[in-house]
């Protein structure tokens, strides 16, 4: 076993040590002492893997780039989600504080397996063990609707999670030998060159769908939008960005894996149609959204959307797929702390009876003002910059029905999330008096100011060793 | 022996989708859990206890007798028999099963294999239709949740078609799935029961 391996080993063994110690003393001053430490040791553990790209341990995970840039993301909004994680708690008995902090070490824990995994079995078992893993967090308010949206996610993400090994179930066949499926995709990927196309193609639709449920995009998306909608703040941050990353790569790894091959056009007309109707279906929903944790929701399947028609275009949509999917994360975790700040200052998450942020407060109503910004793209927003390289990919591929689409689609998305946020902000409630629930303190807010500042960073510069990664990540794909 | 079996399943299938009475879903899920564990101790070459082991308790503890007992109990506590508010009559039901299953036999013979694994790809794409089909076309939660533990089976018949050679690390993952399936039927199903047996709390107005 090599250096990589033993370090590997720890964090698992740490992370279930950490679990368990919050699982069985349920004190919350040590709670809140272990669940930190855990935060410091996944930072850790990351920067460990950057200084050890490409390495192999124990013969199933691999640092590659893209793998640690999404591990990355998800250290930062490790620290954020436990913050906030802290102070939407803090009045539960221990029990429930302690279920909490187990539920979500075991899903950081959970997602960095499937992050690193270097096999589709591997990914697939994580990808299981997340499921398991937030339906406790999205359960956590024990409510009639967390237990619908629980049984919700829990059921349709089974179903999806077996469609997708019904897809890894059929690489075995391409490859001839069952036994050759927990072999690194590097391996199989030299198999897949000489199989037949049609078990190819049925792989990857199984795997797509399957891992939609993960990713949010249609037509299993509604299982993600409904937990959105329900889940702590704090766990809604976490599914719609670093679990929706876990469902992208394994869908990305795939792609990769068959780009070589002939079924590339397919896997292409594939995405983009995915995207398309999930971009379709969550503008329209957006218009209509009364809830304001839902209208995020539809949000993320609108960027998943974008996302998948990216990879679908191709060229330098690949670029602008791996920026965006990193940007969105911050992004949405950033708006999502923020309208749970907002729940706690006016009562409700309701459209209509929300209002006035802006007097109640201030520091709120800007940070969700820089959120709107930068998730409706507009300049200075990182976002800008991955969604016009989008719209650039699409004009040099001549793809010019999809980049109406696309623009159209995005405009009444623009409108959507324009007309709602600033009514919550600057409009009066409709029909009750607009009142201060409780109040915030600032500094609680100033975790979505950095990340909404490094989106914005973002847009005005792109560090050369960033864009050397994104560029080596996408520099196997086909031109 | 093989081929029958696999046949019998299918017979399973189609009965399992025209049927509204509770307690057949919950019978014919064990049956399929028996069928599932002859062929899959048919299929194996080599013998060694460990396998053999595995095999039985992912096949006979936990689909024939575990998952049945819940369902069972499920039955005996919430007090719902039958279907009563299915989406589709049941002539459409049939039509619409014979339609998959002539889909499923079109695809299957469209796939470049061995007359072997042909038949256990059809009948495997029929029970992820079949599974489909139960959720998409009832509204009471139980039903879904056959429609759930058939696509499951579906997964096991058609890992048996790559072959005995199974790695330790699919029947990890089978075994996981099942542990899924069991922790589903078992904790949230007995705690929905209490609130209501369809999901409409959920919905954009």
């Amino acid at each position: 076993m090599n250096n990589a391996g033993t370090i590997l080993i720890l964090f698992f063994a740490l992370s279930f040590l950490a679990g368990s110690v919050v699982m069985l003393f349920r004190n919350k001053a040590l709670t809140r002492a272990v669940t930190i430490l855990f935060a410091a040791v996944h930072l850790g553990f990351t920067l460990y893997c950057w200084y050890h790209l490409d390495e192999t341990a124990l013969g199933y995970f691999t640092f590659d780039r893209i793998g640690v840039l999404l591990m990355s993301v998800l250290s930062i909004l490790t620290i954020t989600t436990v913050y906030h994680g802290f102070i939407y708690v803090k009045n539960d008995a221990p029990k429930a504080y302690a279920i909490y902090h187990t539920a979500l070490i075991a899903l950081v824990t959970a997602m960095s397996g499937a992050y690193l995994a270097n096999g589709m079995t591997i990914v697939w078992i994580f990808v299981e063990a997340t499921t398991l893993a937030v339906a406790a967090l999205i359960y956590h308010d024990r409510t009639a609707l967390a237990l619908e949206a629980t049984w919700k996610y829990v059921f349709v993400c089974s179903v999806g999670i077996a469609l997708a090994y019904i897809g890894i179930l059929f690489l075995g066949f391409t490859v001839g030998d069952a036994r050759l499926l927990h072999l690194s995709f590097a391996s199989v990927s030299e198999i897949a060159r000489l199989a037949d196309p049609l078990y190819l193609k049925i792989a990857f639709v199984f795997v797509l769908i399957g891992y939609s449920t993960k990713m949010g995009l249609f037509p299993m998306h509604t299982v993600t939008v409904d937990a959105h909608t329900v889940a702590p703040p704090p766990v809604s941050a976490f599914i719609s960005t670093t679990l929706m990353n876990v469902g992208f790569l394994a869908i990305f790894r795939i792609y990769a894996l068959f780009s070589a091959t002939s079924i590339l056009p397919f896997m292409n007309h594939v995405l983009i149609l995915s995207g398309m109707l999930s971009l379709l279906v969550s503008s329209g929903y957006m218009l209509k959204a009364k809830h304001n944790k839902r209208m995020l929701a539809y949000s993320s399947m609108e960027n998943m959307g974008i996302v998948a028609i990216a990879l679908g275009i191709g060229g330098i949509g690949y670029y602008a797929a791996i920026l965006h999917i990193v940007l969105h994360s911050f992004t949405k975790a950033g708006l999502f702390y923020q309208i749970g700040q907002s729940y706690k200052v006016m009562g409700t998450y309701q459209l209509d009876e929300s209002g006035n942020y802006m007097n109640l407060y201030p520091a709120g109503a800007t940070a969700l003002l820089l959120g709107l910004l930068c998730i409706t793209a507009i300049p200075p927003s990182g976002m800008f910059i991955s969604e016009i390289l989008l719209l650039k990919a699409m004009v040099v591929r001549g793809d010019y029905f999809y980049l109406i689409m696309t623009a159209a689609l995005l405009c009444f998305v623009m409108y959507a999330l324009l007309t709602r946020v600033l009514h919550i902000v600057y409009s009066q409630p409709r029909g009750i008096k607009s009142e201060l629930h409780e109040r915030v303190n600032s500094w609680q807010t100033v975790s979505q100011f950095i990340l909404f500042g490094i989106v914005i960073f973002i847009c005005f510069v792109q560090p050369a060793p960033f864009r050397q990664l994104l560029e080596g990540i996408v520099g196997g794909l086909p031109k | 022996m093989n081929v029958l079996l696999v046949i019998l399943f299918a017979i399973t299938l189609i009965y399992l989708s025209i049927t509204e009475r509770f307690r057949i879903y919950a019978t014919l899920i064990g049956l399929q859990g028996v069928l599932l564990f002859v062929l899959a101790f048919l299929e194996l070459e080599t013998i060694t206890l460990g396998t053999l082991l595995f095999v039985a308790i992912e096949t006979l503890v936990f689909k024939v007798i575990m998952v049945p007992y819940l369902l069972l109990r499920i039955i005996r506590k919430t007090g719902i028999e039958r279907v009563h508010e299915k989406a589709l009559p049941g002539f459409y039901s049939i039509l619409f099963v014979s339609a998959g299953l002539l889909l499923s036999i079109v695809i299957s013979f469209s796939m470049n294999t061995t007359p072997r694994n042909m038949i256990h790809f059809i009948v495997s794409f029929f029970a992820i239709y079949t599974g489909l089909f139960l959720i998409i076309s009832h509204k009471k939660i139980f039903a879904h949740l056959i429609g759930f533990l058939v696509i499951e089976n579906a997964v096991l018949l058609l890992s048996l078609a790559i072959g005995s050679q199974i790695p330790m690390l699919i029947n990890m993952g089978i075994l996981l799935d099942i542990f899924v399936s069991v922790l589903i039927l078992g904790i949230f199903v007995m705690r929905l029961k209490q609130h209501t047996h369809e999901l409409t709390m959920l919905k954009d107005e």
